[in-house]
């Protein structure tokens, strides 16, 4: 219960921007419910004072000229609320969609590992939609029925107590079912969550490894493991809804004690308690009616904070490196110097270093050769500051990486990795995410550069072709080379390149590595590969061997 | 969206109704279980409205008629509870249904599909979701909502004739209003989700290449741009709910008038001395009951708007659904002869041909190596052989027979692929391997993984082949996913072998161990192997130099 407690309570200081918003269409849906109350009260008096009397009373016709107005308010009332309501709450999700994504650029940004890029969408969409219910279907709905109690409450103890206990007591209690039955409600919400993760996962899997899916005739296989989720997602669900219903039906039960303990009262009560009971009888009807949301609220809580659990489960992994508490100011210089680095990426796995030491001027080319696995994208994500030595140091101009910010790091040394991804978006706008102020002319340089540029001229809609799902517009060598593009385009003084014309024919392996030279332009590079071809004109040339770097032939 | 919208929204309603035919059964339970709690309700209401009087001094109604209403309630709410159980089921089933058939679809699509694959799962499961109030809550609550407040009139018109001609003109009104409002939300539903299957599809783009974001230092930028989006939603989302919640308005405005009118007839006949007070006080108490269905109606006609829009969305895929067509391998041939005559492809028009004029056979037990630059054709070829693609002319033949006859996953029985992406799934190294033939033992699979070099590697990993691998190789190198997909060409064990790139990605040590093997995998077997690998093609005698989608020169080694 705490435990819900302080992950709704975590979820409303996330949205504390737009409380204006969100109290506003609490107290729009107080006044419309309490409309309600009032239209049937009146209504019910009027005639019921009528009846009594066998006449029209001037009671009756106050109260019944009092409905007119309220006929129209109460409609009008309801429909402000929904609106009010309903914009409030997106706004506050996009405030919840935008933090996750900034919390886990900032807590993952060596990529999705092994979460999974469709657990994480579902992660972001449903969850974060989930939450809605905690404003929509249990904040207001509360509010609500919590002014139409206390109103009770107040008319029917003037009235007169006894009556008040009899009709405001079940309907307090009616109150008290969201929090009693969220526990258990939150726990088959958490279930639910956790089988629509999985139904999604089994249709992103086969579907991102299509290929390799069908090439393997795994269509029948891919197929029982989606209906097999699909079923248990459904289970859970209606384990769900019918929870839901029971709360329900407590809820009516309550709300029906209510209308028969104002009958009751009224019988037992003789001729004096008659004008309060007829006038609790209509009450308790009318608060059935708001109250009849309320018990659902519970399964609206559960669902809000087992999607906060998840959101939150993933935001709060822990940062890679720590960021340093103050920074220090970047240096000017950008050459590097690795000194005795100890590093592995678990402590049960091997270590990759084993006391690596090397060092690269500014302006020099560092060629780093050696077998796949022995370390060499993990020297750039050491680099990168994406990860951070057990032992040794990394300075950068003279200053220890630690002591500077990640981002001040990542914006002196850029980085074509071995998956750099395209985006579903413009080749402009994937070229200008290493630099947004690039004018085209930098853009066509920057492709001429990469051996890329006769390529996109070629496309009838040039720069502002997509480029597709991970460059799927594109061949695999093509693809590789706008990556390419993207990084000599970034205005940093330190380029590593982790195998640039892995998936290029050798024809342009060759022609790339020719032009290195002159496309990297006077700053540092880092070149990652296999092997050399006798073109690149390294300054330097290491083999990273058991954890060490030792100087090599070409 | 190029179809006009009628058209569009035809299909999308005849999806709807086909798969409300087809659970009929399951269909009719909640309404029967709606109707029997509303009858609960009336009974219950004519107890009430007797004792009503009775405190107000017109009749002799007591205790006993409290119980008699009071269990009615209790009866009622059983009632009710059932009915939602019944709702759930009957949704349940109407959705496993559709999903398979929209997966089959998908798969049947293959990799020619250009949607992304967030896109392409949000059909199966977001879409196929959102049918669920369809299911569950529209249809029954449609038929409630008429026959529910029908059976309330009726009862109430015996009591009273002009209170019960009340409620029928304001049930008749209820769908003028709600049809009036609901044409524009139908409409407006539609844009909103493909707006959201946009914001998905761009959530799961910009996630899956959060490192490249991280790198240059766009985290910033890019949230901001994913508020736009999402701020552009809620706009979108907005205009649908302001139209949409006009029928939730109507509906209150007409309640609020019944009730009015009600009040002002009973009361008007008061002045007279009221002839029946019962009459008057059961028509008042029916008044919420009778706009309860119609409530729940009301609720649920947003569900049939987004049910609308998902079914618009999923209708295209299930209208071209049709039994794969095409013949099955009588028994699996021990060897394939593979010949290319004058096949051309063509992806995109505009993009020009892939493949033009190709010729070529390859004979059991050799070895073709394609060559050429990229964008030369060589996976085209590929892609045909594994019928990911159909050649728009010429031939191509296995064993002398038309290869496009056969159905396309029969084509696929017959090889061991390993494309230039191989995907590693979420899963142990093992079960990567054992997705080729899960049939496999493990010592085939152990076999396997020791001709591609796998375990060169995995031995060094505390838990060996168990090691999970995070999706798309996540945790191994480039060069050591390479060997994973291998390792499935291996354990595969079929006729023809078709590799892209099977060494990129590999230092030249590790690509010398692995051509060894690779000639081994290709011994017997008919191979054709893309690649730019020098060393690849040193191994192999046969070479067919492509440019531009054409053999340019075909040598054989020593030539």
């Amino acid at each position: 219960m705490s435990a819900m407690l302080r992950l709704l309570l975590r979820v409303l200081g996330l949205w504390r921007a737009r409380r204006g918003w969100l109290l506003a269409g609490a107290v729009v849906a107080g006044l419309a419910a309490l409309a309600g109350i009032a239209l049937l009260a009146l209504a019910g008096r009027g005639v019921s004072e009528g009846l009594q009397n066998s006449a029209l009373t001037a009671g009756a016709v106050g109260s019944l000229l009092l409905l007119r107005p309220l006929i129209l308010v109460r409609p009008l009332a309801r429909y402000l609320e929904r609106l009010v309501t309903h914009s409030a709450t997106f706004r506050a999700l996009t405030d919840t969609r935008i933090w996750f994504f900034r919390r886990l650029a900032e807590r993952l940004p060596a990529g999705l590992g092994l979460r999974g890029a469709g657990d994480l969408l579902g992660r972001i969409v449903s969850d974060v939609e989930a939450l809605d219910g905690l404003y929509l279907r249990a904040l207001v709905p509360g509010a609500a029925a919590v002014a139409v109690v206390l109103a009770l409450a107040v008319m029917l103890g003037a009235a007169g107590p006894g009556l008040a206990a009899v009709v405001a007591l079940p309907l307090a209690a009616a109150l008290l079912l969201p929090p009693l039955l969220a526990p258990a409600a939150g726990r088959a919400a958490a279930r639910v969550a956790e089988a629509q993760g999985q139904l999604r996962v089994a249709a992103v899997d086969p579907l991102l490894g299509l290929e390799d899916t069908l090439a393997a005739n795994g269509e029948a296989r891919a197929t029982d493991r989606l209906m097999r989720a699909g079923d248990a997602l459904a289970q859970q669900q209606k384990a769900l809804a019918r929870r839901a219903a029971w709360s329900g039906a407590s809820g009516l039960v309550l709300s029906q004690a209510a209308l028969f303990g104002a009958l009751g009262y009224g019988l037992a009560g003789g001729e004096g308690a008659v004008a309060g009971s007829v006038l609790g009888l209509f009450l308790a009807l009318g608060a059935g009616e708001v109250l009849a949301a309320v018990p659902r609220a519970g399964t609206a809580l559960a669902a809000a904070s087992a999607g906060a659990r998840r959101l939150f489960e993933a935001a709060d992994t822990a940062p890679p490196v720590p960021e340093p508490a103050v920074p220090v100011a970047p240096p000017t210089g950008h050459a590097v110097r690795v000194e005795g680095v100890h590093f592995s990426w678990a402590p049960d796995r091997a270590p990759v270093f084993n006391g690596l030491s090397l060092e690269l001027p500014e302006g020099g080319r560092l060629a780093l050769l050696g077998p796949s696995g022995s370390g060499k994208s993990t020297l750039a994500t050491l680099l990168l500051k994406l990860a951070a030595p057990q032992e040794g140091r990394i300075t950068l101009g003279g200053t220890d990486l630690a002591s500077l910010s990640g981002a001040a790091v990542r914006s002196r040394i850029a980085c074509l990795t071995q998956d750099a991804r395209l985006f579903d978006d413009s080749i402009a706008a994937n070229l200008r995410l290493a630099d947004p102020a690039a004018t085209d002319a930098a853009l066509w340089q920057a492709l001429e550069r990469a051996g890329v540029a006769e390529v996109v001229r070629a496309l009838p809609e040039g720069l502002q072709t997509g480029c597709g799902e991970g460059g799927a517009r594109f061949s695999g060598g093509q693809g590789r080379r706008l990556a390419l593009a993207r990084a000599l385009l970034a205005p940093a003084a330190l380029l590593i390149l982790d195998e640039p014309a892995g998936g290029l024919d050798p024809l342009a392996e060759r022609a790339f590595l020719e032009t290195l030279e002159s496309a990297t332009q006077g700053r540092s590079v880092i070149l990652i590969t296999h092997r050399l071809l006798g073109v690149e004109k390294p300054t330097r040339i290491l083999r990273l061997v058991g954890g060490r770097a030792i100087p090599a032939m070409g | 969206m190029s179809q006009p919208l009628s058209a569009e929204a035809a299909r999308a309603r005849a999806l709807l109704s086909a798969t409300a035919r087809q659970g009929r059964g399951k269909m009719a339970r909640p309404v029967l279980l709606g109707l029997a709690s509303i009858a609960c309700g009336l009974a219950q209401a004519w107890f009430m409205a007797h004792l009503l009087a009775t405190l107000l001094g017109h009749g002799a109604s007591g205790w006993p008629d409290l119980m008699a209403a009071a269990a009615l309630a209790l009866l009622g709410i059983g009632l009710g509870v059932a009915q939602e159980r019944a709702q759930a089921d009957a949704g349940a089933a109407a959705r496993a249904g559709l999903r398979r058939r929209a997966f089959a679809r998908l798969l049947a699509l293959g990799p020619a599909d250009p949607r992304p694959a967030g896109e392409r799962a949000a059909l199966v499961v977001d879409r196929i979701e959102a049918l669920d109030g369809y299911f569950a809550r529209w249809l029954p609550a449609a038929i409630l909502a008429a026959a529910g407040p029908l059976l309330i009139a009726v009862a109430v018109a015996s009591e009273d004739p002009l209170s019960g001609v009340i409620l029928f003109a304001a049930g008749a009104l209820v769908p003028v209003g709600m049809a009036i409002t609901g044409i524009g939300a139908a409409l407006a539903s539609r844009r909103q989700f493909d707006a959201l299957q946009a914001l998905s599809g761009r959530f799961l783009d910009r996630m899956r290449g959060l490192p490249q974001i991280v790198l240059f230092g766009r985290q910033d930028s890019e949230a901001r741009a994913l508020g736009a989006a999402a701020d552009e939603l809620r706009g979108r989302t907005m205009r649908v709910l302001r139209v949409a919640f006009l029928s939730g308005l109507s509906l209150e405005v007409i309640a609020a008038a019944v009730l009015g009118c009600l009040a002002w007839r009973h009361g008007n006949l008061l002045v007279g001395g009221h002839p029946d007070p019962q009459a008057a006080l059961f028509c008042l108490l029916m008044v919420p009951g009778f706009f309860a269905p119609l409530r729940a109606f009301s609720a649920a006609y947003h569900e049939r708007m987004a049910a609308n829009g998902a079914a618009a969305a999923l209708a295209p895929l299930l209208a071209e659904e049709n039994a794969e067509t095409g013949l099955l391998l009588a028994e699996m041939p021990p060897s394939v002869v593979v010949t290319f005559e004058h096949v051309g492809l063509t992806y995109d028009p505009s993009r020009g041909p892939a493949l033009r004029d190709l010729s070529f056979r390859v004979l059991p037990g050799e070895a073709l190596v394609l060559a050429g630059a990229s964008g030369a054709g060589k996976s085209s070829v590929l892609r045909l052989l594994m019928g990911f693609a159909r050649p728009d002319s010429g031939r191509i033949a296995f064993n002398g027979r038309d290869a496009t006859s056969l159905r396309p996953s029969e084509l696929r029985r017959l090889s061991a692929y390993v494309g230039q992406k191989a995907h590693l799934f979420r899963d142990s190294i093992r079960n990567n391997i054992a997705l080729a033939r899960p049939e496999a033992t493990d010592a085939e699979i152990l076999a396997a993984a020791r001709a591609a070099h796998v375990t060169d590697f995995a031995d060094a990993l505390p838990q060996g082949l168990d090691t999970q691998v995070g999706e798309g190789g996540y945790g191994l190198s480039g060069g050591q996913a390479q060997r994973v997909a291998m390792a499935r060409a291996f354990l595969r064990n079929a006729p023809l072998v078709l590799l892209d790139e099977p060494t990129a990605h590999l230092d030249p040590g590790t690509e010398a161990e692995l051509l060894d093997s690779l000639r081994r995998l290709c011994a017997g077997r008919t191979a054709i192997i893309a690649t730019h690998s020098p060393a690849l093609r040193a191994r192999f005698s046969r070479v067919l130099e492509m440019a531009d989608g054409r053999a340019s020169v075909a040598r054989m080694a020593g030539e």
